[in-house]
């Protein structure tokens, strides 16, 4: 008998022919298992969780807030005022997601997907080299309890290993974005994918604003199939911009409502008198916190008494 | 619409003869069939040389039509004894949410819960999935459009942590990704093939999509209706797989900027009569709760706008005295609801939402 005629829905039988099945013989000899896919218990899921490496930000207390650092499989959107340091964590966590396994990273690539003109690169150099020394002395650290490897990086491969794309317009921000699933199935060691920020080509005359709720949030589900499919980490940058609620104006993430549920989780970065702070806003397995953080010539390390905000004279 | 020939495999009763006497009257499909006045039909019959004969395959093609076109028809006492027999309620795992909802989410109905980000939606469908495991012994399918589904959190819900309980728990809770609505309604089709052949001790019990908004954004509005058309018979699909297995069916939505500046659900106008009952989430950020309350439900009225509600109850609401009492003791339930639901306190509110002199 023809898998034509069988009593299932259209799109199934178009699968099964798709997939080669085009006699009930050729699919008597298959389990249901083979044919279903994509459906995972959360037992299976537990245990997945637990040996994903998360990526460090190099700050310690901001890691604790984040329980580990960035979660692989999720989408992270980091908002802030401008200023605050979004870009400079931006390059840290390209520099730390090349971290080499036996040093407890992830020894993945970086995708930096420009859109403001922000990424400078002298600034990524400098973080890179100062990372190689962290490298270097939490390995010999290493071997003082005979756990050795060969840190062999050199500043250099760090910035090679970060893929930068540039972008103009919004309809080059969509492009590259659709563009990325195939680029990240070529280039399987891709574990992060930076995208700063993501509105600023939504934010100035865009006329039809229904039709930018749709862009967003397709490019946001996009992402969130990316993040999924390949488990790497999308981390995605915000702008912020006064909303009139309760009574009074106040700052809000910009981009609206329906874009502040396109991400798993998000995390507020603001100014506490003179230091930085960041907020964890959502998320579904963190708890609410709070944390210090500072930007130094090495990059984001944790918070110090001469790491404050400079005061113009 | 099928051909009158085509039933020609019942030889007995719709022979050659009826189909010859049927084209003589312009009747060549079932459509046509149906169309025509079957009294006139019948009373064509009696002039032709087989009465009888033709009036059998009269009554015999409308009981055929009757049996297989459409469901059957079901009474008042059929319909009683299903919703007390089959659809029960299960509990959502929060006393404050089953007060609320007079007992929990009911089984063939679609809820919806509303409410702006990080209100606690996704928090209460993972609350209800384990409470729905663990203590209904139902098994769970998760449909997570936004990779939040978070098994950490399902295991913190559990009670009895030993290893063997959380095991034969959270191997009942099916968690499927899905970024497109197509993909939703594949697995929504293979779902409904399952249940109909499911056996063993657990059945599946509870559906969530969280969220259903974000699968039908990107496909609303712009030049035709396709998008509307989608969400509609997104909605009857999941509201047919309720009913029809005795699911309960948890769908979250978001909101957007409503009059005056206040949110209001997502998905428009098209989207409001769908669900069974709707909930709206808040979170208050000075104190660090959230709330409840009901925007529509299905057996229960509503008092204010505010979305108080008391339930509607049968022979007592003719009392008038009775009636106070049911008010002000439903106004009592409120208050006490206001007061119990309350999630994990956050240390420190968020810093956006403070008017600062920084800036």
């Amino acid at each position: 008998m023809e898998v034509g005629r069988l009593p299932i829905s259209a799109s199934q039988r178009g699968k099964l022919i798709r997939a080669g099945y085009t006699t009930l013989s050729s699919l008597s000899s298959l389990s249901p298992s083979d044919l279903a896919r994509g459906a995972q218990t959360a037992w299976d899921m537990l245990h997945e969780e637990q040996l994903l490496r998360r990526i460090t930000t190099s700050c310690a207390d901001l890691d604790n807030i984040l329980g580990g650092g960035i979660n692989c499989k999720e989408v992270t959107e980091i908002g802030g005022v401008p200023g605050i340091g979004k870009t400079q964590l931006g390059i840290q966590l390209a520099v730390n997601v090349q971290i080499p396994v036996d040093l407890g990273g992830l020894g993945g690539k970086a995708v930096y997907i420009d859109t403001e003109g922000s990424f400078m690169v002298e600034r990524a150099l400098q973080i890179a080299e100062a990372s190689v020394l962290d490298m270097v002395e939490y390995n010999d650290l290493l071997r003082k309890e005979h756990r050795k490897c060969q840190v062999n990086l050199k500043p250099n491969d760090l910035l090679e290993s970060i893929y930068y794309f540039r972008i103009c317009s919004y309809t080059e921000q969509m492009a590259v974005i659709s563009y990325l699933d195939k680029f990240i199935s070529a280039h399987k060691d891709v574990k992060i994918v930076i995208v700063d920020s993501v509105t600023f080509h939504f934010r100035q005359d865009f006329e039809d604003l229904a039709l930018r709720t749709r862009l967003l949030s397709g490019m946001a589900l996009k992402l969130m199939n990316l993040a999924k499919t390949y488990n790497l980490a999308v981390v995605i940058f915000n702008q912020v911009t006064t909303k009139y609620m309760e009574g009074s104006f106040q700052l809000a993430l910009a981009l609206g409502d329906s874009w502040s549920h396109s991400c798993t989780n998000r995390v507020i970065l603001y100014w506490n008198g003179d230091d930085r702070y960041a907020f964890i806003d959502k998320s579904p397995s963190l708890r609410s916190a709070s944390a210090p953080f500072s930007v130094t010539g090495k990059g984001i390390r944790n918070s110090a008494s001469n790491h404050k905000r400079i005061k113009l004279m | 619409m099928a051909p009158l020939k085509s039933l020609e495999q019942y030889p007995r009763i719709i022979n050659s003869h009826f189909l010859a006497f049927c084209a003589s009257h312009g009747i060549l499909t079932v459509e046509d069939f149906l169309l025509h006045d079957i009294y006139e039909l019948a009373a064509l019959a009696e002039q032709q040389p087989d009465p009888e004969g033709l009036k059998e395959g009269i009554e015999e093609l409308l009981s055929m039509v009757d049996g297989e076109l459409h469901q059957p028809w079901m009474n008042g006492m059929d319909l009683l004894a299903d919703s007390l027999q089959n659809k029960h309620v299960l509990s959502t795992g929060c006393e404050g949410i089953d007060l609320l909802l007079g007992g929990g989410l009911r089984e063939g109905q679609l809820t919806e819960l509303v409410g702006p980000s990080s209100s606690g939606k996704t928090q209460v469908c993972l609350q209800a999935a384990s409470n729905v495991a663990e203590k209904h012994m139902g098994r769970v399918v998760y449909l997570d459009t936004s990779n939040s589904f978070s098994p950490q959190r399902i295991a913190d819900f559990v009670d009895l942590a030993t290893h063997n309980f959380l095991q034969n728990v959270m191997k009942n809770i099916l968690c499927h990704s899905v970024f497109d609505i197509f993909t939703m309604f594949d697995i929504l089709h293979q779902l409904e093939l399952d249940l109909r052949s499911q056996n063993g001790p657990r059945r599946v019990r509870l559906l969530i999509v969280d969220s259903i908004s974000s699968l039908i954004t990107p496909i609303l509005g712009g030049s035709g209706l396709q998008g509307h058309s989608l969400m509609v018979s997104a909605g009857c699909l999941l509201k047919k797989l309720a009913h029809q297995h005795n699911l309960v069916v948890l769908v979250t939505n978001h909101t957007v900027g409503g009059e005056g500046g206040a949110p209001k659900p997502a998905l428009g106008e098209y989207w409001k009569s769908i669900p069974h009952v709707r909930l709206m989430l808040s979170r208050d950020r000075g104190n660090n709760t959230c709330s409840i309350s009901i925007l529509k439900h299905s057996s229960m009225v509503y008092l204010g706008s505010s979305g108080e509600a008391i339930p509607i109850l049968s022979k007592e609401t003719q009392n008038i005295m009775t009636r106070v009492t049911v008010v002000v003791m439903s106004l009592m339930m409120i208050f006490m609801i206001g007061t119990s639901i309350d999630y994990v306190p956050a240390p420190a509110p968020n810093p956006l939402y403070h008017s600062s002199d920084d800036y």
